[in-house]
């Protein structure tokens, strides 16, 4: 690039006026092709000329290419150069946006010196009449400002007053927010760094003016300062000169008596943020004052914020003026420790508990007012509580009694603390008397919560009370957990135990865990002995909150275990109807209050092991081997064959389920090669028939022969399949595979589960397991995927020789192989739909089947939160529903199109099944056809598709902001949906072809019609619909019935309004 | 709406409303009190339907939020309406009432917002009847007399004034003793009833 190239560049883009720098410019300054200088030459006549329009032109051009160039070709003369000619040009009012622009660009440079720095200040202050400008430019002008404090304090500081008086009159009467917070900021340093005490006066002027701030962001600002960033910001710069003092506190003073609301909160803040830095000497003059104000906050304010705020302004007071111990705690403090204990005549009285809050605040502020508080407060309280005027007062003095121990446990007790009780033995005297307050306390009835509190603060105060004693209040919390029966005293000791155990763990594991621990019977008590059934109960509830502390988890596992194994022992005699001798009322029989305490038990178990995992605590995984063999031992135990009707306990549906959840969230947590090893011994246990590899104790596995899965085996022992299934769901994909070939495991897995499975239960994990092994062995399969779906179509899905229910339960491990599939948007899954979306057609010939295939497609849209959160285990690919739903949907509708008559139903099956899989937006993109397929939906008999359908409108209908279009659809139809929504609220007879779940959700959604209807639409409906859900309000499900009150009463109010 | 009339309980006590969910209270089968309510999850078949009949704890479900028409408070944490005075046997509702004051003019009004909502919320088979519960109120016997007569019940719900009062109070009827937080957003547009005008409705 040559100079003329330069010249004709300048000239070309200031006369077109396009004043933006080409990119070749740019570079070839950047890389030193031309210096600026050279365009500073050919910009020569446009920056001199005459005419002001040009002279713009020129500057503006020249301003850009500045702030767009790399800032390190900006040499040392260019930039003095540069700094002169535009400091120069600030008397021109047009020019000054990129004037100022220019100069906070050139003011960053390493290369602008000190000099340069106070020229420009000088310059700024000289010809710059801030009151003319609009925002923008005071913005730019404090920019330039704020940049020459930053980089170059030294040489503004060597100005002295000069600099001083010229900066007050510069941001003096500023009032927009945005320039405020950066005022304030540089108000700060100045106050902090400069020597401001001659000019004190008037920086008091500029910054008090705004004090206290009451703005209220205007609606909608973009700029998102709130009134809050403000009042800290103008807050740090009140604070950061103690020359403030003498003019400050009388201002301070003053605004008592005229702010409230947040105003008065602020000036709380302020006062607190404040006192320390003005010091001692001037705070002690006005101090009385101060209290008194403060006082009148805390006493009567009805805003607890502002209280709060009462008490940090308290505690700023007091610690300012008594700081060390060595301060003689008289005047005021002394004032205020009387009046606060005058004001605790009346314990009950709400200004007595403002009044402990407000001594909890001196307790933290000063190491000499403080322990004086204590020594004047305390022993006031202890004669009070001993003989209280009324007996009720005596809750509200332990209260207070417990409030200051935590101020003091607060001061003493905190990690780095500064201050500590073996230093000032302020509650040294009170120690034993504390003991014995507390204790009664723990004692009494309704005073058990405040004694809770104090006594965790007591045990927490470093150095005061010795172990003895602690193991004395231990033991009355116990006794209150055991025996009281209010269920938030329970709660609060519960916790108070938890906070005690962080210093003396061993106390609570030595006396609290066997205290809890007998208290679980070793069998459970009859249905009648409700009693000792809500202290079972209520046992396990704390202990489950107890033992999450890494310190107890280990006992709790290994005593409920031993109760498990104990219980396991329990008479295992299941009553046939009629056989009344053992039979308790309600035909529930000794065994199945056994199983159900079990579960109990359990389920504590497994609520431990799931907290701590979300808390993450590190050594769960190692609990693995004390708690799954052990438990698995049990369960395989009661499967071995028994003669007659002994149904051991464990053989229950709902324990074993319980067990194979465990089983899942614990094997998850184990290492790669420790899962490995897990799925070694569970193939050798049910594919090789050495079940007892899975047990604790070789002697339960006595009586079973061969594998659980093996033709013939009995239901319990299939029941089994729960263990399994579960440790293979929960293995990652690298874990070792015991097996020789993946697609000869699968395809064994998906034979039993179509032809071996005894019944549902059975059917429901294997389905799981097959769903898991092909998601996260997908590559290991390989291509055999593709074969082994076929064969499974081909031989069993639709030979119609077999019975249906073989074919539908074929159907069922197909789908739910495709579910692991999909998941991942594996092509294999797509082709393998084709199947299923062909066979709808053939509705004709083999109507039962199609109508289950149809119906199938649910199972790639689960709606349960069971199955949801063990879904959130598989592994995905983004965006698989939405590709799914794109995939699946126009090939049903056009299906739905092309077929006639009743054939068209199964595609509506199909479809509705499908709908829970997306969100109501994705309706949305082709609303018109999706709409009438649902309300067609609302006809179908299956209950489970109409309630989709219904909860798809209810979807749509919560959608906010949906388009005209979509609105004018939903008003020409309206009427439709009303009548069919109230078919699916209404209970017909006994027939089967409802559901509660349907019922209650079409009466949510048909309550949500006149939000979302004009009211002239469906004015001719009303009294209809009002009278139909009179027949609702006698449903038979009291939840329904609920939702139908609700539903009637929308439908009373609507348009009634109007 | 007149402020000129003083009200009638210028400070009722307020009781502090009882749990939400009233499920607790009601008496349970002996399997239902072996498995606990929160071992939902792990039912095995819950597809049979069984009758879950309306009982008085539903019927106080229904009537405890019912705003009172002098103060912005629940008829149940003013005790208006208690569970224990609520009686269900068949097809037949009592319903006892107790006004906060012996004098309360706001009586019948109350009476007829709780009639208003049970019309409208339970099964035309209930026949209900609403009282005053004995020796609380003056005119124990007129009050009564007008609550449980069908045709002035009628004409009352036909004077759009009186109704748009009781639409005031069912406002917030649904809440069922949850707490809400529409309930002062309702309050300032001004939909709290206020009928102070002349004494009853009288047909």
């Amino acid at each position: 690039m040559t100079s003329q190239d330069v010249d004709r560049i300048c000239r070309t883009h200031v006369s077109t006026g396009d004043l933006d720098p080409p990119a070749d410019l740019l570079l070839a300054l950047n890389d030193g092709s031309i210096i600026l200088s050279s365009v500073v030459k050919a910009l020569g006549e446009f920056l001199t000329s005459e005419e002001n329009a040009v002279r713009l032109k020129g500057l503006t051009f020249l301003s850009n290419i500045v702030k767009q160039m790399s800032p390190g070709k900006i040499n040392r003369a260019a930039t003095q150069t540069l700094t002169n000619f535009y400091t120069s040009k600030l008397d021109e009012f047009d020019a000054l946006v990129p004037t100022l622009e220019t100069l906070i660009v050139l003011s960053k440079l390493p290369t602008f010196d000190d000099e340069t720095a106070i020229t420009v200040y000088k310059a700024i202050s000289e010809q710059l009449n801030m009151k003319a400008y609009v925002q923008a430019v005071r913005h730019a002008v404090y920019s330039v400002l704020d940049s020459l404090i930053a980089l170059h304090r030294k040489a503004l500081k060597n100005l002295g007053a000069e600099f001083l008086e010229n900066y007050v009159k510069l941001v003096d009467g500023e009032k927009d927010p945005r320039n405020l917070m950066m005022l304030f900021a540089m108000d700060r340093v100045i106050l902090l760094e400069f020597d401001v005490e001659p000019m004190i006066e008037e920086f008091f002027d500029i910054t008090f003016c705004y004090f206290p701030i009451s703005f209220r962001p205007p609606p909608n600002d973009p700029y998102g300062i709130t009134a809050d960033d403000l009042k800290l910001s103008l807050r740090r710069c009140i604070s950061a000169s103690p020359h403030f003092a003498k003019m400050a506190i009388p201002l301070f003073l003053e605004k008592f008596s005229t702010s409230t609301g947040p105003t008065m909160k602020d000036l709380m803040l302020s006062i607190a943020a404040c006192l320390p830095t003005y010091g001692a000497a001037a705070v002690q003059q006005r101090g009385n004052e101060l209290w008194e104000g403060i006082k009148v906050e805390v006493l009567y304010s009805s805003d607890t914020s502002i209280e709060a705020a009462g008490y940090q302004a308290l505690e700023a007071l007091i610690a300012t003026i008594y700081p060390t111990a060595q301060d003689v705690p008289s005047g005021l403090a002394q004032d205020v420790i009387k009046q606060c204990i005058e004001f605790m005549e009346d314990p009950e009285k709400s200004q007595a508990i403002a009044a402990v809050k407000a001594l909890a605040a001196v307790v933290r502020a000063s190491p000499s007012a403080g322990p004086y508080a204590l020594s004047q407060v305390l022993p006031y309280l202890f004669t009070k509580f001993n003989r209280p005027a009324v007996p009720s007062s005596r809750g509200s003095i332990l209260a207070a009694i417990s409030s200051l121990l935590a101020a003091a446990r607060s001061v003493y007790g905190a990690p780095k603390a500064k201050r500590h009780q073996s230093d000032e033995r302020s509650l040294s005297p009170f120690r034993e008397t504390l003991v014995d307050v507390l204790r009664e306390g723990l004692r009494t009835e309704d005073l058990k919560l405040p004694a809770a509190k104090g006594t965790v603060s007591l045990v927490e105060i470093p150095g005061l009370i010795g172990r003895s004693e602690v193991e004395d209040l231990v033991r009355s919390l116990n006794d209150a957990l055991l025996n009281d029966r209010d269920e938030q005293v329970r709660s609060s000791v519960v916790q108070s135990l938890l906070s005690i155990s962080n210093s003396y763990s061993d106390i609570v594991e030595s006396t609290t865990l066997p205290l809890l621990f007998h208290n679980l019977p070793d069998r459970a008590p009859s249905t009648s002995d409700s009693d000792t059934r809500d202290r079972y109960r209520r046992t396990l509830k704390s202990l489950t909150r107890l033992c999450v502390s890494p310190s107890f988890s280990e006992t709790l596992f290994i005593r409920i275990l031993t109760k498990l194994e104990l219980l396991s022992t329990a008479p295992m005699i299941e009553n046939s109807d009629g056989d009344d001798v053992m039979n308790g009322e309600d035909g529930v029989d000794e065994r199945e209050c056994n199983v159900a305490y079990s579960f109990e038990l359990l389920m504590c178990l497994v609520e431990v092991v799931e907290e701590k995992i979300a808390s993450k605590h590190a050594e769960i995984a190692k609990y693995f081997d004390k708690i799954i063999p052990r438990l698995h031992g049990l369960l395989v135990g009661a499967a071995a064959p028994r003669i007659g009707l002994s149904q051991p306990l464990f053989r229950n549906r709902r324990i074993l389920s319980l067990v194979a959840d465990l089983t899942e969230t614990l094997t998850r947590e184990l290492s790669i090669e420790r899962q490995s090893k897990q799925f070694l011994d569970f193939y050798s246990a049910f594919e090789k028939g050495q079940i007892v590899t899975i047990c604790h104790d070789p002697t339960q596995a006595r009586g079973l022969n061969g594998s659980p899965l093996r033709h013939g085996a009995a239901s319990a022992e299939g029941d089994l399949i729960a263990l399994y299934a579960s440790t293979v769901c929960s293995l990652k994909a690298d874990a070792a595979a015991p097996y020789p070939s993946a697609d000869a495991f699968f395809s064994s897995k998906i034979h039993w589960a179509v032809h071996e499975a005894n019944n549902n239960w059975q059917l429901r994990f294997a389905l799981w397991m097959i769903t898991f092994f092909v998601n996260k062995r997908e590559k290991e399969l390989g291509d055999s995927l593709d074969s082994i779906l076929e064969a499974v179509w081909v031989k069993e899905v639709v030979e119609t020789s077999l019975p249906l229910e073989t074919r539908c339960r074929a159907l069922s491990v197909y789908l739910h192989t495709i579910k692991g599939l999909v998941v991942l948007r594996s092509s294999v899954a797509y082709a393998a739909l084709e199947r299923v979306i062909d066979v709808l057609k053939l509705s004709s010939f083999d109507p039962a089947f199609v109508n289950e295939a149809a119906a199938s497609f649910g199972i790639l849209s689960s709606t349960e939160s069971r199955d949801k959160s063990r879904e959130k285990h598989l592994s995905t690919k983004l965006l698989h529903a939405q590709k799914l739903w794109n995939y699946l949907l126009p090939r049903l509708i056009e299906g739905d199109q092309d077929a006639k008559g009743r054939d068209r139903l199964p595609y509506l099956v199909a479809i509705s099944s499908l709908l829970p899989l997306v969100p109501a937006s994705l309706y949305l993109s082709d609303f018109p056809r999706i709409f009438s397929l649902i309300l067609r939906s609302l006809q179908l008999s299956e209950p489970r598709q109409r309630t989709n359908a219904v909860s798809a409108l209810i979807a749509i209908l919560e959608t906010p902001n949906h388009s005209t279009a979509v609105d004018q659809i939903l008003h020409e139809r309206a009427g439709d949906m009303v009548t069919s929504l109230l078919q699916c609220s209404i209970r017909d007879g006994e027939s089967s072809k409802s559901s509660g779940i349907l019922r209650s959700t079409a009466l949510r959604c048909l309550a949500m019609i006149p939000d979302v209807i004009r009211f002239d639409i469906l004015r001719s409906q009303k009294a209809v619909v009002i009278r139909d859900l009179g027949r609702t309000l006698d449903d038979p499900v009291r939840a329904v019935r609920k939702e139908a009150v609700e539903c009637r009463a929308k439908w009373f109010r609507y348009g009634a309004g109007a | 709406m007149s402020s000129s009339r003083p009200l009638d309980n210028v400070n009722p006590t307020i009781f502090a409303p009882t749990s939400a969910s009233s499920s607790s209270r009601r008496p349970k089968n002996a399997r239902a009190l072996l498995w606990n309510d929160a071992l939902d999850n792990y039912e095995l078949d819950s597809s049979e339907e069984e009758r879950e009949e309306i009982d008085s704890q539903e019927i106080f479900d229904l009537l405890r939020s019912i705003t009172d028409p002098e103060h912005p408070v629940s008829l149940e944490q003013l005790r208006v309406v208690n569970p224990e005075d609520i009686h269900v046997a068949g097809n037949r509702v009592l319903v006892w009432l107790t006004p906060t004051i012996p004098h309360c003019s706001m009586s019948t009004l109350i009476g007829l917002s709780l009639r208003v909502r049970l019309l409208r919320a339970l099964p035309p088979r209930f026949r209900v009847d609403i009282r005053i519960k004995p020796g609380t109120h003056q005119s124990e016997h007129a009050v009564n007399k007008q609550l449980n007569d069908k045709e002035r019940v009628q004409a009352a719900l036909e004077n759009q004034h009186l109704l748009q009062v009781v639409e005031g109070c069912l406002a917030t009827a649904s809440q069922r003793g949850m707490p809400s937080l529409e309930v002062k957003a309702e309050e300032e547009q001004g939909s709290k009833p206020a009928a102070r005008g002349t004494m009853p409705w009288v047909a």
